[in-house]
């Protein structure tokens, strides 16, 4: 137990420390999973993080848009972002969230599989886009690189952008 | 009189409008001078401000804006290189138009600051002929001998002009008739401003004005009245943003939501406190609110609609000035005027007719000869028509004239380039009508004052776009043409009625739904593979919305269902549907960019309950419907897939107590049903709505944990394919207020612990249809 605090305790400090290190160029994202991999937006996008609430289906669209919901009088797309990813779709679990992102005008909820933390990460650990990626074709960013993990960063431009 | 006052209002208010946009373009146009769409803007409202200062007889205005399009025009077709030089003389021009602007706004026509146009016509001319640098030295020059003049003059001249009557200068290019018409119209105009300054007069002196327009009198004995008149409307009438308008609108959307919802919350508890004192007064304020709301949703909605007739009127003015023009008769006939919509509409519709009617003026009706040698009326007839359709308005303009070749059009596209053999090939005649909406796409063999350069149509496109609304054409070469736009009233907030697809629920407008009707499934017959109800003495095609919509269907519909019969233009179409809900007013919510346009959906709306339900786009979903081919009566009445025996079987037992899930379980295992197991009533019913079993009986114990078992069966029959699932309660509880509690809530059967599993066996048997051997 106290092992595990020491943990939390260290990775506390580690994230206050963050900023002195380096604060210039320092990009925040938060993680997320969706399958098997790690993915992550830029904070300033993420408008709010919810629960699964009822959605409403929507008839003559991609599976992975899942139909429309209802944030405070606002009516919002739902994308599944397994489907969009040509995962096999699962059904909710505990974990399950809704993350609402806007871009440029336009605004829409992702379901993902569950949440992991707030990132900080300097811009110069971020490489480019793999080119020879199928089924996330356009819709990364780039691929940031931890200590013991890369990170597939989602353009959420592309990802709120209408294909169909 | 006024007519023409309030034209030339809207004239001015646009054509500001317009300039203000023109600046933005044109800064823009010169670090970007490839932009054809840039171009082809700044080209519009050159043309615009033509087209109707033309018609307003402002014709130094005229002029100017005819040779400006000249230039633009070259520089979009790629004829003409924007070059710095170039856009000095056409920025000047600019500046020039909206000085004579100005002193139309201040003098009511545009010939008091005496603008000289010759040397800027010379120098657009030039530009226009590709004529260069020679001219540079000149063209300064000119250009600081002329300003002076501009700045300089207008003061002193204002009185001048409106007392002398040189017009010849600008209108030498008219024949003698054309001017002494346009002496006589400007002459009318400089006794409205006239009139309009003595109105100033009053209205700046106020209290002592009684005096004053009495001396007045005998100058002008006319318009001392009007003038009294016109000072106290100006008190009662006050401009507002749309801006304001809207945020108002959408407050008012808002709150109609919140009232929906208190609606639903007073239906809640009007069942839970039957009888209770308090919900009289709970019911008053309720109705007193939803009255309120309502009353003040009309009223905003009122405020933003105006006739029709607004932009109409300016049209008979326009048709007759065009048809001396174009030297032909031409009739206007107009109907439908008084219809209202929305400003926002009203604004947007007036470019695009003026562009349409000009159009059939010139393309469309042939001359006086022509027609009789056809054996036509010698007056050709226009008529513009507006009216209601379910949730639009239709403007119609029909002409007796020529009417589209479509062949012709084709030729011309290919010869353009638009588009290629093939394409052409493959292309309806009504495809090919739709040719003429493409930019810089005229059949006019020459460039006149009237129209010709392909803009136009190209206007009316982008407007209509812009409005969601639809442009149709008929054409039939000889006989004439019509052109039908439809535009849906976005009011915000319509009635709507709300229907249940299975498991889904859709709004559909109710302006136009014209009855409902309940069916049986023989009644619904099947001929050439179209679905059919015969209604009376009608036959009515089917649709079924779970099939345009593919909703999953979820449980088999009974031997009855419910026909929502709707009504677009002439066609008729009814939509089976599994439930009505009932009437409800809905807030229209857009989905956002990602979801807009989608196929039968208009938009959104928010329940009652917080819940999201679409609302079905009546247009497209009649054309959507064209292209099924179910058989509905076949496909309602086969069932799912038949089950036979006893491992087909699912129960679901939910009980908290592990022993007795294992005794209830022994107990089935003589019958041979799949059993599985949930511990609490939320477990039980997200596995029934996971859908991941296809459960047949649930047997329930009433005390659980998170959720007790009545609630889980009031949760159940929620749902309306769980409407006829078997319940059994199994419980300790035995008292008959237990017993009762259990039927109200849905619960088939009542079995009081202890039973014998032979009991509980026959209980399941009865209610699976499974006969002991």
């Amino acid at each position: 137990m106290s092992d595990k605090l020491n943990q939390i305790f260290q990775k506390q400090q580690k994230q206050i420390d963050g900023p002195d290190k380096a604060d210039e160029d320092i990009i925040q994202l938060v993680g997320f999973v969706v399958g098997e991999e790690e993915y992550a937006i830029p904070i300033l996008n993420i408008v709010e993080i919810i629960k699964p609430i009822e959605f409403t289906r929507v008839p003559s669209v991609p599976e992975y848009v899942l139909g429309v919901f209802n944030i405070r009088g606002s009516v919002i797309p739902l994308i599944d972002l397994r489907r969009r990813f040509n995962l096999p779709p699962v059904n909710n679990t505990g974990d399950t969230r809704y993350i609402v992102m806007k871009g440029e005008g336009n605004t829409a909820g992702f379901v993902i599989d569950r949440l992991t933390e707030a990132i900080r990460i300097k811009r110069n650990r971020i490489d480019p886009a793999p080119e020879t990626v199928s089924s996330e074709k356009g819709m990364i960013y780039g691929i940031g690189k931890r200590e013991d993990s890369m990170l597939t960063i989602l353009k959420v431009e592309a990802l709120l952008k209408r294909d169909f | 009189m006024d007519d023409i006052q309030e034209i030339l209002e809207d004239f001015l208010i646009e054509a500001f409008e317009l300039i203000e946009q023109l600046d933005q373009d044109l800064v823009e146009l010169e670090s970007n001078p490839e932009d054809l769409e840039l171009l082809n803007s700044i080209f519009r409202v050159a043309h615009t401000v033509k087209g109707s200062s033309s018609f307003l007889s402002f014709d130094v205005l005229t002029k100017l804006t005819h040779h400006m399009e000249d230039v633009l025009n070259k520089a979009r077709k790629g004829e003409l290189k924007i070059t710095e030089d170039v856009m000095d003389v056409v920025l000047e021009s600019i500046d020039m138009m909206k000085t004579l602007l100005h002193c139309i706004r201040d003098n009511g026509n545009d010939t008091a600051i005496g603008m000289q146009l010759d040397d800027i016509i010379a120098r657009l001319e030039a530009v226009s002929e590709g004529k260069e640098i020679p001219e540079e030295a000149t063209k300064s020059e000119v250009v600081e001998k002329s300003e002076p003049e501009v700045d300089t003059t207008p003061e002193p001249e204002v009185e001048e002009a409106s007392e002398s009557s040189d017009t010849e200068d600008y209108s030498s290019m008219s024949d003698d008739e054309v001017e002494a018409e346009i002496e006589r119209l400007l002459n009318e105009k400089r006794e409205e401003t006239k009139k309009k300054k003595a109105i100033k007069k009053e209205v700046h002196q106020e209290a002592p004005a009684k005096a004053d327009s009495t001396v007045a009198a005998p100058t002008a004995a006319a318009p001392t009245p009007p003038a009294k008149k016109q000072a106290s409307t100006l008190e009662q009438t006050i401009r507002v943003e749309v801006n304001r308008l809207d945020h108002l609108m959408n407050l008012i959307g808002e709150l109609v939501l919140g009232k929906n919802r208190l609606l639903k919350i007073y239906d809640d508890v009007e069942e839970r406190y039957e009888g209770e004192k308090f919900l009289e007064e709970l019911n008053q304020v309720v109705s007193a609110i939803s009255l309120v709301t309502t009353d003040l949703q009309i009223a905003v909605m009122k405020t933003r609609m105006l006739p029709i007739a607004k932009v109409f009127n300016k049209f008979p003015r326009m048709v007759r000035d065009l048809s001396r023009e174009l030297g032909k008769g031409i009739e206007l006939k107009i109907s439908g005027e008084e219809t209202e919509l929305d400003k926002s509409i009203v604004e947007e519709i007036g470019d695009p007719l003026v562009h349409i009617i000009r159009n059939s003026c010139d393309h469309g009706v042939e001359d006086g000869d022509t027609r009789e040698a056809l054996g036509k009326n010698k007056t050709g007839l226009i008529e513009l028509k507006a009216y209601n359709e379910g949730n639009s308005i239709v403007i119609e303009i029909t002409d007796d004239g020529k009417g589209l070749d479509a062949d012709l059009l084709r030729s011309k596209a290919i010869e353009r380039g638009m588009i290629s053999e093939q394409e052409a090939d493959s292309m309806s005649d009504r495809e090919a009508f739709a040719l003429i909406f493409k930019p810089a796409f005229s059949m006019a063999a020459k460039v006149t004052n009237v129209s010709g350069r392909g803009v136009g149509m190209d206007v009316v496109k982008t407007n209509i776009e812009k409005l969601n609304g639809i442009i149709e054409i008929d054409s039939e070469i000889g006989k004439g043409t019509v052109i039908k736009m439809k535009i849906p009233l976005t009011l915000a907030i319509i009635q709507a009625l709300l229907v249940g697809a299975q498991e889904e629920f859709y709004a559909i407008p109710l302006a136009s739904v014209s009855e409902t009707v309940r069916i049986s499934l023989d009644e619904i017959y099947t001929v050439e593979g179209r679905n059919v109800l015969r209604l009376r003495d009608e036959v009515l095609s089917l649709v079924r919305l779970s099939d345009i919509f593919g909703v999953k269907q979820v449980y088999e519909p009974g031997e009855h269902t419910y026909v929502v019969v709707i009504g677009l233009a002439e066609s008729k179409l009814g939509i089976i549907v599994d439930t009505l809900v009932g009437q409800e007013e809905t807030v229209i919510k857009s989905m956002g960019d990602y979801l807009q346009g989608i196929d039968g959906i208009a938009g959104a709306t928010i329940r009652g309950d917080g819940g999201v339900t679409l609302i079905v786009d009546i247009a497209s979903l009649m054309e959507m419907a064209k292209g099924l081919k179910v058989n509905i009566r076949e496909s309602m009445q086969s069932k799912a897939k038949k089950k036979t025996s006893p491992e087909d079987y699912t129960v679901l037992v939910v009980d908290d107590s592990k022993m007795d899930r294992t005794i209830m379980k022994k107990s089935m295992e003589p019958i041979g049903l799949k059993t599985i197991e949930a511990s609490n009533g939320q477990e039980a019913l997200t596995m029934l709505k996971s859908g991941e079993h296809d459960i047949d009986v649930i047997l329930i114990d009433i005390e659980m944990p998170r959720m007790d078992g009545y609630t889980l069966a009031t949760e159940i029959r929620k749902y309306s394919r769980y409407k006829k699932l078997p319940l059994i309660a199994v419980t300790s509880r035995t008292s008959k207020a237990d017993r009762l509690r259990g039927v109200e809530s849905g619960m088939t059967e009542y079995i009081t612990k202890p039973y014998s599993p032979e009991y509980l066996e026959n209980v399941v048997r009865k209610n699976t249809n499974l006969i002991a051997e």
